[in-house]
């Protein structure tokens, strides 16, 4: 299961497994934030390449219009994924504490 | 060899009153050319020495372009007689065709006449296909060798007849030409040597069309084939049954010329039957007879006959029913997966092989009787019986496997295939088959399949093995999930693998659903415990193949505006598993996928990206 909603620092927490069965429910709270959006994983498990597709089109649209994606708190074996990946060169990361 | 032209006073000089014209036959022509008889080349000679009138070189040429155009036998031959009675101005004529089997000519256009059959050497036209020589016979009624019958049964009267060999360019006899009664008067010198000019082009015109019809005659045979082939093919399982605690796979590889393999493996009553069989011979009736067998054993068994008895009387019925020198080898089994008991009958079919897990060694079983077919069994024999332990593999191939040559002539042999089983034998049978395959080709070494390939392999799951199957749908992503936490609670595995793992499930099986859509099987997942880790086998069947671990690499440093996030799963899963493996059976249409995760490849995942 996945959790995505505001925080209480503003931030969109995003918690559980984003996998090819939620990147939906991901995607449609995503396509509403603007601006620049920090993205809070600490509580995110598991992430696989349709989660991938869901944090590239929400960057490339807020990018068009000077914004950007934030992610924060990246689990270890998530910023495998994104090393692996390349995204870590599409997106400011910023480690779990 | 050279048609000469020879005069029925030549062949009859002998007889009184003979108005034949005797001329001497030009055999220096034929050894100019270095003991090479050259046909075409001394026609050419005799037709300018006579100085062929320009209106009759203009009916050979048109004979030429008139004889490009037909493809079929009886056109051809009825082009060849209009042709030739148009130039020779004769009223009727016929073309006896040589058939090099009986050495026999046959005619096959006459109008007014039904076919004949001649001996080489009978008759005019026999005497013609002997010698190659042109027959003229000014008086028909005046040659013993003219047969009166044919005018009498025609009502037709010869006057005169020109027998002209046709012979191709190769030197090859293909027929003997008559034309019949010139118009005004007989056949001339000048008519021989534009007779054998048009025979040359006849010749060649029928040998390329009795080629053209040989080859169509190939076709229909190969397409004869081919639906046999579909008939024998069309009874062979579609899935792998589905048996509790068991790992099941079958192949069957078809050799270009038709053999006569089939196997089954199905669940009848709770027990798995398993048949394999072949019967001797190519073509099509081995193919069929083994179709019928595979037919007879199926309604023998759904009767709830036993597997003796249902020997017997397809054993008895097939010694009724096939020709003298066919048989079929057959191997039934039946596997009660409860028990784990495994009874068999096999007529003539063998050795039949059981890799014993606890063991590590092959055991061998002979055939219980002669193959089916050969002659009535009284009573059946006994079934052999064993249990099937966690671990064991029953092998069963076909001879085409054993009996597979190499370039050496070497066959690959039982002991081969024991090998290449203790080998692979920890991993799903479907892999043991593609390994047993891969090692067979290997071995061949290029050589060609000449038999019909099939494997039918039976495992009992080993201690520590999981399999499930689940809905090719998205939403069954969750059941997946459960299933790893399952395997991995149970097995006490290091829970580091698990992301790994669940990646790796997940994008396959994506993978899976979004690009086979018309596939309705359930993917099947099959999880076996190997040092460190664990290995998954992910079997998808009734789908195209597709390669994913050759799937185009995703170039990681590219700027995000030309970043796309399709083929980042299998790129990820790439670099995140230890090994993938990808196979692809393609008379099952199932694809195969094995990845391999362990602490190796856990270290690896985790260290900073240096690459």
């Amino acid at each position: 299961m996945l959790t995505i909603d505001y925080g209480n620092d503003g931030a969109v927490v995003a918690a559980g497994r984003l996998d090819a069965a939620q990147a939906p429910t991901a995607q449609a709270f995503l396509d509403s934030v603007q601006g620049t959006v920090t993205l809070d994983l600490a509580g995110l498990d598991y992430i696989s390449s349709a989660g991938l597709g869901v944090l590239l089109k929400t960057q490339k649209r807020l990018m068009s219009s000077g914004g950007r994606l934030r992610l924060s708190g990246v689990r270890p074996h998530l910023r495998d994924i994104f090393v692996y990946s390349g995204f870590d060169k599409l997106f400011e990361i910023e480690p779990a504490r | 060899m050279i048609p000469h032209r020879r005069t029925r006073g030549e062949a009859a000089s002998s007889r009184a009153g003979s108005d034949g014209r005797r001329r001497s036959r030009p055999r220096r022509a034929a050894s100019d050319h270095g003991g090479k008889r050259c046909y075409i080349s001394r026609m050419g000679a005799r037709i300018r020495q006579r100085r062929l009138p320009a209106r009759d070189l203009e009916a050979i040429l048109g004979v030429t372009s008139a004889l490009a155009a037909p493809f079929d036998l009886m056109t051809m031959l009825a082009e060849v007689v209009r042709a030739a009675k148009q130039v020779l101005r004769a009223d009727r004529g016929s073309v006896w065709l040589h058939d090099p089997r009986t050495h026999e000519l046959v005619l096959e256009v006459a109008t007014g006449l039904q076919p004949v059959r001649v001996p080489f050497g009978a008759g005019l036209v026999g005497a013609c296909a002997r010698t190659r020589e042109i027959i003229n016979v000014p008086d028909c009624y005046a040659d013993p060798r003219f047969d009166a019958a044919v005018d009498r049964a025609s009502g037709y009267r010869t006057r005169c007849m020109l027998t002209l060999p046709l012979v191709d360019h190769h030197d090859v006899l293909v027929g003997v030409m008559q034309l019949l009664n010139k118009h005004g008067g007989v056949f001339d010198e000048g008519d021989e040597a534009l007779a054998t000019a048009l025979a040359a082009q006849c010749a060649v015109a029928l040998q390329r069309v009795r080629m053209t019809e040989s080859l169509i005659e190939g076709e229909r045979m190969r397409q004869a084939l081919e639906m046999a082939r579909e008939v024998q093919m069309s009874t062979l399982p579609r899935a792998t049954p589905i048996v509790e605690g068991y790992d099941v796979c079958g192949t069957f590889r078809p050799a270009e010329l038709t053999g006569g393999d089939t196997f089954d493996a199905f669940v009848d009553h709770g027990r798995l039957v398993l048949v394999l069989a072949d019967a001797t011979g190519h073509g099509i009736a081995p193919a069929l007879s083994v179709t019928q067998m595979h037919a007879m054993i199926r309604i023998a068994l759904s009767l709830q006959a036993d597997l003796g008895t249902a020997l017997t009387q397809v054993n008895n019925r097939l010694a009724q029913t096939l020709p003298e020198d066919r048989f079929i080898t057959a191997f039934i089994g039946m596997l009660d997966p409860a028990t784990h008991e495994l009874r068999f009958q096999s007529a003539g079919q063998g050795p039949i092989l059981r890799f014993d897990a606890a063991q590590g060694t092959c055991d061998r079983y002979v055939p219980t009787s002669f193959p089916l077919g050969a002659m009535p069994l009284a009573a059946p024999p006994p079934a052999v019986r064993l249990t099937m332990q966690p671990g064991d593999v029953l092998v069963l191939v076909s001879d085409g496997i054993l009996d597979y040559r190499n370039p050496a002539g070497e066959p690959f042999g039982e002991t081969r295939v024991e090998r290449v089983v203790q080998e692979h034998r920890a991993g799903p049978v479907a892999d043991l088959m593609g390994r047993l395959l891969d090692a067979l080709e290997a071995f061949a070494g290029g050589a060609p399949q000449e038999d019909d390939i099939t494997l039918l392999l039976v495992k009992r799951d080993p201690a520590g093995h999981r399999r499930k199957r689940f809905r090719r749908s998205i939403d069954a992503l969750p059941e997946l999930v459960a299933f790893t936490e399952q395997v991995f609670a149970d097995r006490d595995l290091d829970p580091g693998l698990r992301p790994t793992v669940d990646f790796a499930l997940e994008e396959l099986f994506t993978n899976m659903v979004k690009y086979s859509p018309m596939g309705t099987a359930d993917v099947r997942v099959d999880v076996t415990l190997v040092e460190g880790g664990l290995e998954v086998a992910m079997t998808d069947h009734g789908v195209a193949p597709f390669d994913v671990s050759r799937a185009p690499a995703v170039d990681v440093d590219a700027p995000i505006g030309r970043r796309e996030p399709g083929g980042l799963g299998l790129h990820l899963t790439r670099r995140l598993v230890d090994s993938l493996d990808y196979a692809y059976d393609a008379s099952r249409q199932e694809s195969r996928i094995t990845f391999r995760v362990t602490n190796r490849a856990r270290s690896r995942a985790t260290m900073p990206r240096q690459e």
